[in-house]
C-alpha cells in the first residue's frame, strides 16, 4: 500500500472539470485514457477513484457538456469514446476561472497565516 | 429551460438507450481488462494484476446503479409504474371512473363549448398582421359604427393619423341572374383594405389602391373557400368573371384559408371595390351621399403611437372633415349638430361581430352557468374521491407501513386524479367540438346565417387543460393527504369497519354536498326565470296572425323596370298572386313585421303639444289596401285604404292604438291631421288619419308598444325598388312558393326573389331566449342530476359507516320508520344549509340577467319555491334509497359481522 500513500484523493467538485481539461486536449477519449490520462499528467500525485470516473460521465451526458460515441481501440476492442461539446468547454472555462478564484484565495490566506 | 432539455435528453437516451446496462458493463469490462494488462507489463502476474485492477476500480455493481441514478431514471420508472397501477385501479372499479369521467367531461364539454364561441366573437384577435394596432374611426361616444364615404375619402386623403387606413362594408350579392336569388357574403372594400390589414394574394394579387378610383372597372378578389367552392382551387380562376347582381366582375386574386374578413360571424366570397358601387345603383350612387352611413373606417396606428395620440391627431382635422362633408339637405339645426361631432377610436382587434355584441350578456350568462356545472361536476369527483380514499385507508396504511413515503401514495393517488382528468378532458374536448357546432347551428337563422370559426386555437386549449388539471389538484390533492394522515397502528389493528370513522366533526364531504345543493338551486332558478321569459314571449299577441303566412321578398333593383313603372308592376304582381289558387288574401307592404328594418320619423300631430322631440316619434310602414285583412290584424276605427286613396287624393294615414291615444287621448282621431316631412327632406306632407289599427309589434316581439302609422302604397310618389307581398293561404305555405315564382316571373323575370315564412320569421326571433331556456333547463335538470348523485353517494357512505349502530337500534326494538328518520335527519340539515345558501346567491345572481328576462321578476317567491320544491323533493328521493336499504338491514346478520 506504500504505492497509494503517495498518491492524492483528488479535490471533490473538480471530477469534471479534470475530465472535461483532458477531453479538451486529447479530442476524444475513452474511460479508461481519461483515467490515465489525468494519472499520467499529474505525474501519478492525482488519482481518480476509477469507478467514480463512469457516474461523473454519465452526468456529464446528461447535461450536455460531452457526448458519447462508440469507436474501436487500438487493441481492436469496442470502447465508448467521449468528445466535449461548446457547452462543455464553456462549463470548463467556468470550472477553471471558479477553482483559480477559490484557489488564490486559499494561498493568500495560507500565505497570511504562514508569516 | 435547461431542465426541459435535460428532460429531452433523458427521454431519448432512454427510448433509443435500450442497451444502457450492457453498454455501461462492456466499458467497465475493458477499463479493468486494461488496467490489469498495464500491470501485467508491469511485471505482475496475471491474476494479482485482475485482482489488483478490481480492487482499483471499486465495486462494479455500485458504480452501475450510481450510473442509472445519473440519469434519474427511477423517477421516470416509478412515475410509470404509478400511471400503470393507476390505470388498473380506475379499470378495476368502472362504475366510480364511468361516474367521474362522464361528469368531468360534461362540465369541461359544456365549459369549452362555450368558451370557444365566446372566444371566437369577443375574445380572440383577427387573424391579420399585428391586429392590436387596429382601430375603428368613430363619430361620438358610443358613436356610430357606420360612416359615410364622403368622410371616408376625407379621412384617406388626409392620412396624418394613421400608417394606414382601410374602410369597408358588408354586404350580400346575387349570384343568380334573375328568379330566386343565390346570395354571396360580399365585402366592398377600399383599395388598401387587404395591403393594410397584412393579407397577401394566396394566387393572383389583391387589389391595388388605383383601382378603387370613381369609374375603376369591376374587379373581385375572392375568399379560398368560395375559390375551392366554385372554381375547385384552379389556377385558371384568376382573369375568370363571377357574376355578381349581374354584373360581371373580373377575379383578380384569391385570399388565404385564415382570412374571413373583419366580421367574426360570417366569412366572406367575394371582395369588390367600394368605387364599384354606382355599377349597382346606376343614378342613386351613395359614393356622394353625405347622409348614407354604410363603411367601417379602420386605421392602423403609427407605430410608437398610442390610441389616445392618434384620436388627437383625428380631432385636429375633424373640423375640416365635417365641414367638407356636411349634408346640404339637413336642416340647419342638424348642420349645426353635424358640426358638433367628433371622432373616437375603438380597438378593433378582435374584429367586429353582431352576435357577441347582441348576445354579449347571454353569452357570458351561459359561460356562468356551465361553470357552475363544472364546480358541481367537481365537487362530485372530489365526493368520490373522498369515499374511495377513506375505503382504502387500509391498503394505504399497508403501502405505508411496509416502507412507501407519504409522498409516495400522495402521488400515487394524485396520478389517479391526473388520469381522470384526463379521460375527462378528452372525452369533453370531444363532446365541445360537437356541441358548440350544434349550439351555432340552433343559433343560425335563415336571414343570418352564422359561420363562425370555431377552430381550437391555444386559448381555449389552455383554458380547458388548465381547468382540468385544476380539478385533478384542487380535488385529488385534499382527499390525498387526507387519507395518508393515519396513524398506521391503530388502522391496522382495527377492522376496515371501524376505520372509515371520519376523523373530527367537519366534514368535507357534507360541505361538498350542501355546496352542490346551493349551485344547484341557482341553476334551477335560472332555468325557470328563462323558462318563464320564453313562456311569456310565446303568449304575446302581436296583434297579427302569423300562421300560413308567406312572405315574398321582391327587388327590382336589377329589373328593368323605369321608377315611374314600379307602381303599376306592383300592382300587376299583387293582382296575380291574389289570384293563385291556395291565397285566401294577399297584400304588399315596404316593410313586414318582426323583421330588423324600420322606418321612423318625428312627426308633428295636430294640437299635441310635445314636451321632447321623442314624444313625436312615429314608426311607419307603406301598405297596400287589404294589409290589415291580410294579417288579420284589427281595425278597430275608421276605414281601411281604398283604391280611391291615390296619387292626387289627400294624403291618407291609418294609425294604431297607441299613436292615437299618444297624439289625441280619448278623443277619436279619425278626421285628425298629422304632418310630417317626406322621405330623404323635400317639401312637408299633411296626412288626415282615416282609421284606427290594433297594436301590432313591429321589430321584436319582447318591444314595448310602439306608436306605428301606415300610409298608402297609391300614394307614394316614387315608389322604391324593394316590396314584400305578404300571401295568406289555406294551404301550407311553401307549396305556394313555386306558384308565386312563376306568377312573379310572369310581369317580370328580372326581378330578385326571397320566400319567408312568417311563422318562422316570428320563431327565429326567439331564438336567443329559446337557446338560453334550453341550454339552462339542460344545465340545471344536469346540476340536478349531479347533486342528487352526490346526496345519494353521501348516504349511502354514512349507512354503511353506521351499520353497527343501526343493527343494534334495530335489535332494541327500533321501528323501520324510525331508522329511516335517522338517515334522513343529516340529509334534511344539508338540504336545508345548501337551499338558504342557494336562495341567497339566486338572488344576487338574478339581478345580472335582468336584461334577458321578459315579463318574469328575479325573486319571485312563487318561481323560488317552485325551484325550492323540485330539488328538496329530488334529493330526498337520492337520499331515501340508501336510507330505505338501512332500514332493511337484517340486524342479526349486520352485528354478527361487527
Amino acid at each position: 500500500m506504500a504505492e497509494n500513500a503517495r498518491r492524492d484523493e483528488i479535490p471533490p467538485g473538480t471530477l469534471y472539470m479534470l475530465i472535461l481539461k483532458m477531453l479538451a486536449r486529447h479530442g476524444q477519449l475513452h474511460g479508461y485514457e481519461i483515467a490515465s490520462a489525468i494519472q499520467e499528467v499529474s505525474d501519478d500525485v492525482l488519482q481518480v477513484e476509477e469507478g467514480s470516473l463512469y457516474p461523473a460521465l454519465q452526468r456529464m451526458l446528461l447535461k450536455g457538456w460531452v457526448t458519447a460515441e462508440w469507436g474501436v481501440t487500438a487493441g481492436n476492442r469496442r470502447a465508448r469514446y467521449y468528445r466535449p461539446t461548446a457547452a462543455g468547454r464553456k462549463q470548463l472555462m467556468a470550472e477553471v476561472d471558479q477553482y483559480r478564484r477559490v484557489n488564490g484565495a486559499i494561498h493568500k490566506i495560507l500565505q497570511i497565516a504562514g508569516r | 429551460m435547461n431542465w426541459i432539455r435535460e428532460f429531452w435528453r433523458q427521454l431519448r437516451y432512454r427510448l433509443w438507450g435500450a442497451r444502457f446496462d450492457e453498454d455501461l458493463a462492456e466499458e467497465m469490462r475493458l477499463h479493468v481488462d486494461l488496467r490489469a494488462a498495464d500491470r501485467q507489463a508491469d511485471g505482475m502476474a496475471p491474476d494479482a494484476a485482475r485482482a489488483a485492477a478490481r480492487r482499483q476500480f471499486g465495486n462494479a455493481a455500485q458504480i452501475q446503479e450510481r450510473s442509472r441514478d445519473a440519469w434519474g431514471w427511477t423517477h421516470l420508472d416509478s412515475w410509470r409504474q404509478d400511471v400503470r397501477y393507476g390505470l388498473r385501479t380506475l379499470a378495476a372499479n368502472p362504475g366510480f371512473t364511468a361516474t367521474a369521467v362522464l361528469s368531468l367531461a360534461l362540465g369541461i364539454g359544456a365549459n369549452t363549448a362555450i368558451f370557444s364561441i365566446l372566444n371566437a366573437v369577443l375574445l380572440r384577435s383577427l387573424p391579420v398582421e399585428d391586429p392590436q394596432r387596429l382601430v375603428q374611426l368613430r363619430i361620438g361616444a358610443e358613436g356610430d359604427d357606420e360612416l359615410t364615404n364622403p368622410i371616408w375619402e376625407q379621412v384617406r386623403d388626409r392620412q396624418q393619423a394613421f400608417s394606414g387606413a382601410l374602410a369597408y362594408a358588408a354586404d350580400r350579392f346575387d349570384l343568380a341572374d334573375g328568379g330566386e336569388s343565390r346570395y354571396a357574403a360580399g365585402l366592398w372594400v377600399s383599395g388598401d383594405f387587404f395591403r393594410v390589414l397584412g393579407v397577401p394574394a394566396i394566387d393572383g394579387r389583391v387589389f391595388t389602391r388605383d383601382e378603387d378610383r370613381r369609374g375603376t372597372a369591376p374587379l373581385a378578389v375572392i375568399s379560398y373557400s368560395f375559390w375551392k367552392r366554385n372554381f375547385n382551387g384552379d389556377a385558371g380562376a384568376i382573369g375568370k368573371t363571377v357574376r355578381l347582381n349581374r354584373h360581371a366582375f373580373e377575379i383578380v386574386g384569391v385570399t388565404p384559408p385564415w382570412f374571413r374578413g373583419l366580421d367574426r360571424d360570417f366569412g366572406f366570397d367575394v371582395a369588390i371595390p367600394i368605387a364599384c358601387e354606382p355599377i349597382f345603383h346606376p343614378g342613386h350612387s351613395s359614393l356622394d351621399e353625405r347622409a348614407s352611413w354604410w363603411l367601417r373606417i379602420l386605421g392602423r396606428m403609427l407605430p410608437e403611437e398610442s390610441i389616445e395620440q392618434a384620436r388627437d391627431r383625428m380631432r385636429a382635422i375633424a373640423p375640416e372633415i365635417f365641414r367638407a362633408t356636411l349634408p346640404q339637405d339637413f336642416t340647419t339645426e342638424m348642420q349645426s349638430h353635424y358640426l358638433q361631432n367628433s371622432f373616437f377610436l375603438k380597438p378593433a382587434a378582435t374584429g367586429f361581430s353582431e352576435m357577441g355584441a347582441q348576445y354579449r350578456t347571454a353569452l357570458y350568462t351561459l359561460m356562468a352557468i356551465v361553470g357552475v356545472v363544472l364546480l358541481i361536476a367537481c365537487g362530485n369527483i372530489a365526493n368520490l374521491l373522498l369515499a374511495r380514499a377513506t375505503a382504502r385507508q387500509r391498503e394505504f396504511s399497508v403501502r405505508m407501513a411496509i416502507g412507501a413515503g407519504r409522498a409516495r401514495v400522495v402521488r400515487q393517488l394524485m396520478t389517479e386524479s391526473l388520469l381522470l382528468a384526463a379521460f375527462g378532458t378528452g372525452a369533453g374536448l370531444l363532446l365541445a367540438s360537437w356541441g358548440s357546432r350544434l349550439l351555432i347551428r340552433l343559433l343560425s337563422t335563415t336571414r343570418h346565417p352564422l359561420d363562425i370559426d370555431l377552430s381550437l386555437d391555444p386559448r381555449v386549449l389552455a383554458s380547458t387543460v388548465g381547468a382540468a388539471i385544476l380539478t385533478a389538484v384542487l380535488f385529488g390533492l385534499a382527499p390525498a393527504l387526507r387519507a395518508t394522515r393515519v396513524e398506521l397502528n391503530q388502522v391496522m389493528k382495527e377492522n376496515a369497519r371501524t376505520a372509515l370513522r371520519a376523523s373530527g366533526r367537519f366534514n368535507p364531504g357534507k360541505a361538498l354536498v350542501a355546496g352542490q345543493v346551493a349551485l344547484s338551486l341557482v341553476l334551477l332558478v335560472a332555468a325557470g326565470l328563462f323558462l318563464g321569459t320564453l313562456r311569456n314571449l310565446r303568449a304575446v299577441d302581436p296583434g297579427f296572425t302569423r300562421h300560413n303566412i308567406l312572405i315574398v321578398m321582391a327587388d327590382m333593383e336589377q329589373a328593368a323596370v323605369p321608377v315611374p313603372q314600379r307602381a303599376n308592376t306592383y300592382r300587376e304582381i299583387l293582382g296575380r298572386l291574389r289570384a293563385l289558387p291556395g291565397v285566401a288574401g294577399a297584400a304588399s307592404s315596404l316593410l313586414t313585421p318582426i323583421s330588423p328594418e324600420g322606418w321612423a320619423q318625428m312627426v308633428r300631430p295636430e294640437g299635441f303639444a310635445s314636451k321632447s322631440p321623442r314624444d313625436t316619434l312615429l314608426f311607419l310602414n307603406r301598405i297596400s289596401p287589404g294589409y290589415f285583412a291580410t294579417l288579420r290584424t284589427p281595425l278597430l276605427l275608421g276605414r281601411d285604404f281604398n283604391d280611391s286613396d291615390g296619387i292626387n287624393a289627400p294624403q291618407a294615414m291609418i294609425v294604431n292604438e297607441s299613436a292615437a291615444r299618444q297624439f289625441f287621448g280619448a278623443a277619436s282621431p279619425i278626421g285628425k291631421t298629422i304632418g310630417m316631412d317626406a322621405m330623404g327632406g323635400g317639401k312637408a306632407d299633411v296626412c288626415q288619419i282615416i282609421g284606427v289599427a290594433k297594436d301590432t309589434k313591429y321589430n321584436r316581439i319582447n318591444e314595448k308598444e310602439r306608436r306605428i302609422g301606415y300610409l298608402a302604397d297609391g300614394q307614394d310618389a316614387e315608389p322604391g325598388p324593394h316590396i314584400r307581398f305578404t300571401l295568406r293561404s289555406d294551404v301550407p305555405v311553401e307549396t305556394l312558393i313555386p306558384a308565386a315564382r312563376a306568377a312573379i316571373a310572369g310581369v317580370n323575370r328580372g326581378i330578385s326573389l326571397e320566400f319567408r315564412n312568417l311563422e318562422s320569421q316570428v320563431s327565429e326571433s326567439l331564438l336567443l331566449p329559446r337557446t338560453v331556456a334550453l341550454l339552462s333547463s339542460i344545465f340545471g335538470a344536469l346540476a340536478l342530476l349531479l347533486a342528487m348523485v352526490g346526496l345519494y353517494g353521501i348516504t349511502s357512505y354514512a349507512v354503511t359507516r353506521r351499520k353497527g349502530e343501526i343493527a343494534i337500534r334495530m335489535a332494541l326494538g327500533a321501528a323501520r320508520a324510525s331508522v329511516v328518520r335517522l338517515m334522513l335527519r343529516d340529509v334534511v340539515v344539508l338540504l336545508a344549509i345548501g337551499i338558504a345558501a342557494g336562495l341567497a346567491a339566486s338572488l344576487a345572481a338574478g339581478r345580472l340577467v335582468t336584461s334577458l328576462l321578459f315579463g318574469v321578476r328575479p325573486g319571485a317567491p312563487l318561481q323560488l319555491a317552485g325551484a325550492v320544491l323540485i330539488l328538496a323533493a329530488a334529493t330526498i328521493v337520492a337520499a331515501y334509497v340508501p336510507a330505505r336499504r338501512a332500514a332493511r338491514l337484517d340486524p342479526m346478520a349486520a352485528l354478527r359481522e361487527e
